[in-house]
């Protein structure tokens, strides 16, 4: 479920004249280590003093085994060990140490002193926390494909050249957005947005023809639609909401980047991929 | 004299309240109707009812009774935890604070009861008012959510966001005891709505974010004492443990169960619907099947045992938990009665399962856009697509990471042999990419890239298709997550009711998908959209059929005009 500890969900989600609902709230901004700390239960930061003694104790005692970083190696993952979440100033870990496991290569540390094991613990649980939230990906390692046969692609199967142009709208697209955006928008221009504090054009807007009854038909562009209401703003400027039933009156609407969104049945990654390597050559 | 007659009539008060409060445990696997005293309504998962004072002829009349606004505050509550003042909390993925109302209420004896992160509330179901509110101070974790309480004769139990469960005095709201079920400092909390099976309380667990194992277990009704736990991964030596690459990973396994578990008392087997995988994304980190994660597992209630699983997403790599209601269902195929269990999974899948022994009779697709999959194999179960998993130019993935469906639970409806549903048709973007200095692992992110529409589907039970599928208007490229619309709810007035995107209630013809009536639900202060968030329940009352349902932070009733 939720509240993940080795993804991080990217959203540029930004507010569209169509959407109805975005979906607000739907992903944690990335948490800093206090949030983390709450989230895990922890009722008193850490001394850092007291991480730095444990850190020195690791290197010389354990790290040989389980990792410079603490994420495994001969032996197990430490950020994933219940005797290192669940512990308590080191009483948890105390117990564990007294004997270790020697059947499966851990030693027992039984002369460690109180002290010892509240340092290890308060620096083992930094591990932990820092395995809840992961560097950062590089957006420039996702340009894969063959901008060559994306070029192709764009101005012949995917006629993507009958409403954008290398040299018109997309003059520059390639420097203006990271690739991830770049693809995150070719995928859906209506919900991902420019990534942080770059502004994307409006997107161009639906259009709506209502046709009441006796024939009378009142268009323009759309607001919002759901199931119950269609809002619109007609040729004179003027917002009108009309109600709708079961399809009744007949509502027709026209959206420019329909294309998109069918596209999204359509796609393969491979194409996709050939497409932003395509789009990032356009400097 | 005077104080006596205050004395007399406030002891005759308070015996009414705790009259109300008792829930007569017979109630339980009877089909709901004076009184709503499981989560699910009855044991069942069928989200059905067969009351009919509301119905087709009428339900265009149907009006607010009341709303009650959720009270959080401190002040004024009956006060329990463990730390003596709460942590300040986080709010974790589709949390809100406190007052989103994920949670279906209980209705005993003209009371309702109701949850939320951190709260618990009864509310006098004629007027909506609150009759007490319950707070505990949290000592930290996950708010999600909450989805609500069990009973059992007088009393109440429900989870907390640090990982206790709590049993209250269901008249006065006052604590009788907690129990820690799961170790927060492991991430461990409890969301599921826990559901009582003869003396036990059936509680199961969240939690993935730190790799830990899952399980479900059973505790007695009176002093909440552990009675068995069900590792949801197996234990060394176990079978099983074979799908798994080596005893840490197993161990390490996840397959949280925080969704509530159905129940056959003929049979005396609980169906528990298994979470994802862990480490989430890291399907390399874990080769095989990773049994019993992503999977629907009979267990007898008495011992823990387990009867039989079947797997509907092995090494699941998405997310895909597979925590959805189990449907019950009774009926006849080519002329044979049959025990059957139907679940429609986050995947995208629809499976229909002999529930005496867990054989699979039908297995399909449920949404168009869902493209993870290239087919079923000889078991039913689907086959992953090996070019689908995360690629470092990104994999294009349906469904989204809320999945065609999540934890609001459909509805089936046994004059119709129809399984009604709200179908997400999202797409995610799936990167991986290298960390240095991680041995084994591999970085991860997910692009949100909104998605296709949203429909509600009647999908018939015994071909798997959708005999109607109704496209919500205004849903088209940011589909809400199925759960953000709340569960149905179906009743033999010949009514289906779900909520409906742009913030609507909605009662539609089970035949055509038709709809018949809405509500529009008052906006709200908070930017959570105005969506009904839980599943909509109905009961009489004093004669009158109600339908109640949350939105947000509100609680809102409606009934038909005298």
């Amino acid at each position: 479920m939720s509240g993940r500890a080795f993804s991080r969900i990217a959203l540029f989600v930004f507010a569209s004249t169509v959407m109805l609902h975005a979906q607000a709230g739907q992903q944690p901004p990335r948490p800093t280590d206090d949030r983390i700390g709450n989230r895990l239960g922890a009722l008193t930061p850490a001394d850092p003093a007291a991480i730095e003694r444990g850190r020195t104790l690791y290197s010389s005692g354990c790290a040989f085994c389980h990792g410079a970083d603490a994420r495994g190696a001969q032996g197990p993952d430490l950020a994933r060990s219940l005797y290192v979440t669940n512990d308590e100033g080191g009483r948890v870990l105390g117990e564990f140490l007294k004997t270790g496991r020697p059947a499966n290569g851990m030693p027992p540390f039984p002369t460690l002193t109180a002290g010892d094991l509240t340092n290890l613990s308060a620096f083992l649980k930094t591990r932990a926390t820092a395995a809840m939230s992961r560097p950062p990906m590089d957006p420039a390692s996702i340009v894969v494909g063959n901008a060559t046969a994306g070029a192709a692609y764009f101005n012949g199967a995917g006629r993507c050249s009958t409403c954008h142009s290398p040299t018109g709208d997309f003059k520059g697209i390639g420097a203006k957005y990271n690739p991830v955006v770049l693809q995150g928008r070719m995928v859906n221009p209506r919900v991902v947005g420019g990534g942080r504090g770059v502004t994307v054009p409006p997107p161009p807007p639906a259009t709506v023809r209502v046709t009441l009854s006796g024939g009378h038909v009142v268009a323009g562009r759309l607001v919002s639609v759901s199931d119950f209401f269609v809002t619109l703003i007609d040729g004179n400027g003027v917002r009108r909401t009309i109600e709708r039933d079961n399809d009744v009156p007949k509502v027709e609407i026209s959206d420019p980047l329909e294309a998109h969104r069918q596209q999204m049945l359509v796609y393969t990654d491979q194409i996709m991929h050939d497409l932003v390597a395509y789009l990032v050559t356009l400097k | 004299m005077k104080t006596g007659l205050v004395i007399a009539a406030v002891a005759a008060a308070l015996s009414v309240v705790h009259a109300q409060a008792h829930l007569d445990p017979a109630l339980l696997g009877k089909p709901p109707v004076d009184a709503w005293p499981t989560h699910h309504g009855d044991y069942s998962g069928r989200h059905y009812s067969t009351l009919n004072q509301i119905n087709q002829s009428n339900v265009k009349s149907l009006a607010l009774a009341w709303s009650y606004r959720a009270n959080t505050a401190e002040q004024g509550a009956i006060s329990g935890g463990v730390v003596a003042k709460a942590l300040p909390i986080t709010l974790g993925a589709g949390a809100a604070t406190g007052g989103l109302l994920k949670a279906t209420p209980l209705f005993v004896n003209g009371v309702l009861y109701l949850s939320s992160p951190d709260h618990a509330w009864a509310i006098d179901a004629k007027n909506g008012r609150e009759i007490w509110h319950y707070y505990w101070r949290t000592s930290g974790g996950e708010y999600i959510g909450n989805r609500g309480v069990g009973m059992y004769g007088g009393w109440l139990y429900f989870g907390t966001p640090d990982g206790y469960l709590v049993s209250l005095d269901a008249a006065t709201g006052r604590e009788r005891w907690h129990q820690q079920v799961g170790e927060v400092k492991s991430n461990y909390y409890s969301s599921a709505a826990p559901v009582i099976i003869g003396r036990r309380v059936i509680v199961g667990l969240s939690g993935d974010a730190l790799d830990v194992p899952g399980w479900i277990e059973s505790r007695d009704v009176e002093t909440g004492a552990l009675q068995w736990q069900w590792y949801t991964t197996p234990r060394a030596g176990e079978p099983g443990a074979e799908t798994w690459p080596n005893d840490f990973a197993r161990e390490h396994g996840g397959g949280m169960t925080w969704t509530s578990v159905t129940y056959d008392p003929q049979l005396n087997l609980i169906y528990v619907p298994t979470g994802n995988p862990n480490p989430v994304y890291s399907p390399e980190d874990r080769k095989g099947d990773n049994l019993y994660t992503c999977s629907l597992v009979a267990l007898n209630p008495d011992t823990g045992q387990m009867v039989w699983y079947y797997q509907t997403s092995p090494n699941d790599a998405w997310d895909f938990d597979s925590t959805q209601t189990p449907v019950l269902i009774d009926t006849t195929i080519d002329g044979q009665p049959r025990k059957l269990v139907a679940q429609a999974t986050r995947n995208g899948m629809f499976f229909l399962l002999d529930r005496t022994n867990g054989k699979y009779l039908l297995s399909s697709k449920v949404a168009e856009s869902v493209n993870w999959s290239t087919g079923f194999n000889s078991k039913g179960q689907p086959v992953r697509n090996p070019d689908k998993l995360a690629q470092r130019g990104g994999a294009l993935i349906s469904p989204s990471n809320g999945g065609v469906q999540n934890w609001a639970p459909p509805t089936y409806m046994p004059e119709t042999g129809l399984l009604y549903l709200n179908a997400s048709q999202g797409f995610d973007i799936h990167y991986t990419y290298d960390i240095k200095g991680s041995p084994g692992e591999f970085g991860h992110q997910a692009q949100a890239v909104g998605g296709y529409d949203m429909s509600m589907r009647a999908i018939d039970i015994k071909t798997g298709k959708a005999k109607w599928i109704h496209r919500y208007s205004g849903s088209e490229w940011n589909p809400p997550r199925p759960h953000q619309v709340g569960g149905l709810l179906s009743t033999a007035g010949n009514l289906v009711f779900s909520g409906a995107p742009g913030g609507f209630m909605v009662a539609a013809d089970p035949q055509t998908g038709r709809q018949l009536w809405h509500a529009t639900i008052p906006a709200a202060a908070t930017e959570i959209k105005t969506n009904v968030s839980n599943t909509p329940i109905t009961y009489m009352m004093d004669g009158r059929q109600y339908l109640v349902f949350a939105a947000d932070d509100a609680l809102y009733a409606y009934v038909l005009p005298r």
